[in-house]
């Protein structure tokens, strides 16, 4: 079920991508360097489309455990892994400003026949199997460690 | 004798083609939530869209299961492989292909490796945050204060490079 679940939501989401040139991280670029909020909306609208589905859903009975998280404050175990969490998005939004366009925006790129984009996919597959090798057991030590 | 009434006139500023991003985007919040409430997409919470995620488990399920690896993958898509990465693919070919929109071609990184460099680099350092910038967006209207501060460094590393684009371009 969750399979077809996640291929139709892909389906979905795909075809607007294509359609809106829906992108996170440009809209935060055009908006500093261009004043243009066309795609900045897209983020917007995501965290209004979750907090109207989470808040409604769950009303209706939806399964969201936990929700709203704010009281639980920062919550990130061990606490020795926030610096390393910050570098890593911080350099996920820097590296994504250069290849003009987030993950899924790739993604979609790639669907448009764009080569960088099916590139940056190859690299992508690369990438997560290093993670798995390389990375993986250093972060194992640090939990462990914290 | 009848009586000649004109109605008002009712002016809708909402234009479809200018909000299209917003769109998708109040959508992509709303298929986060049903996937998570109502089609058990967690644990953990939030995980219903996610471009990081989502291809590193994929990527995993595939090396598990063809390979005989032991890579980590989320709870839930152990037995059944998470399909989005493959419906974003297949639905933006659809879409640029019934707008007559597709076209190989190269771009928009201009060098073959630096765009297979910038995949390998991404996906290493959104991996140890642990989400793309749609999770990261989505855990935040989940109330979660740190995936706030991510967010909030997310716009700082755009700015940042941003900066250092135009830096390097006066340079030139």
């Amino acid at each position: 079920m969750i399979g077809i679940v996640t291929l139709v939501i892909g389906l979905i989401l795909g075809y607007m991508g294509q359609r809106s040139r829906f992108c996170t991280i440009s809209g935060i670029r055009d908006l500093y360097l261009v004043r243009d909020t066309y795609r900045f909306k897209g983020l917007v609208g995501i965290i209004i489309g979750a907090v109207l589905g989470f808040s409604i859903f769950r009303l209706i009975g939806g399964d969201f455990p936990g929700f709203p998280l704010l009281s639980e404050g920062i919550n990130v175990e061990p606490p020795l892994l926030i610096p390393i969490m910050i570098f890593g998005a911080f350099g996920m939004a820097f590296f994504s400003t250069m290849a003009e366009g987030c993950p899924f925006r790739q993604h979609i790129m790639f669907g448009e026949g764009r080569l960088s984009g099916m590139l940056y996919i190859g690299g992508l597959v690369l990438g997560v199997i290093f993670f798995d090798i390389v990375i993986v057991p250093y972060l194992q030590l640090l939990t462990i460690a914290g | 004798m009848g009586i000649k009434m004109k109605l008002p006139e009712i002016r809708y500023n909402f234009k479809l083609s200018a909000n299209l991003a917003l769109i998708t985007g109040l959508t992509m919040g709303v298929l986060a939530a049903v996937a998570q409430g109502y089609f058990e997409v967690q644990p953990p919470v939030g995980l219903g869209v996610c471009a990081i995620t989502h291809p590193s488990n994929l990527v995993n399920w595939v090396a598990n299961n063809v390979f005989g690896t032991e890579f980590t993958i989320h709870g839930i898509f152990v037995a059944v492989p998470v399909l989005t990465p493959i419906g974003w693919i297949i639905g933006s070919f659809v879409a640029a292909l019934k707008n007559k929109e597709f076209k190989f071609r190269r771009g928009p990184v201009r060098e073959n490796l630096l765009a297979v460099i910038f995949g390998f680099l991404i996906v290493n350092l959104a991996l140890l945050w642990g989400s793309c910038p749609i999770r990261t967006a989505v855990l935040a209207s989940y109330g979660w204060i740190f995936a706030m501060i991510i967010l909030a460094t997310i716009v700082i590393g755009v700015i940042v490079s941003c900066e250092y684009i135009k830096w390097k371009v006066r340079r030139m």
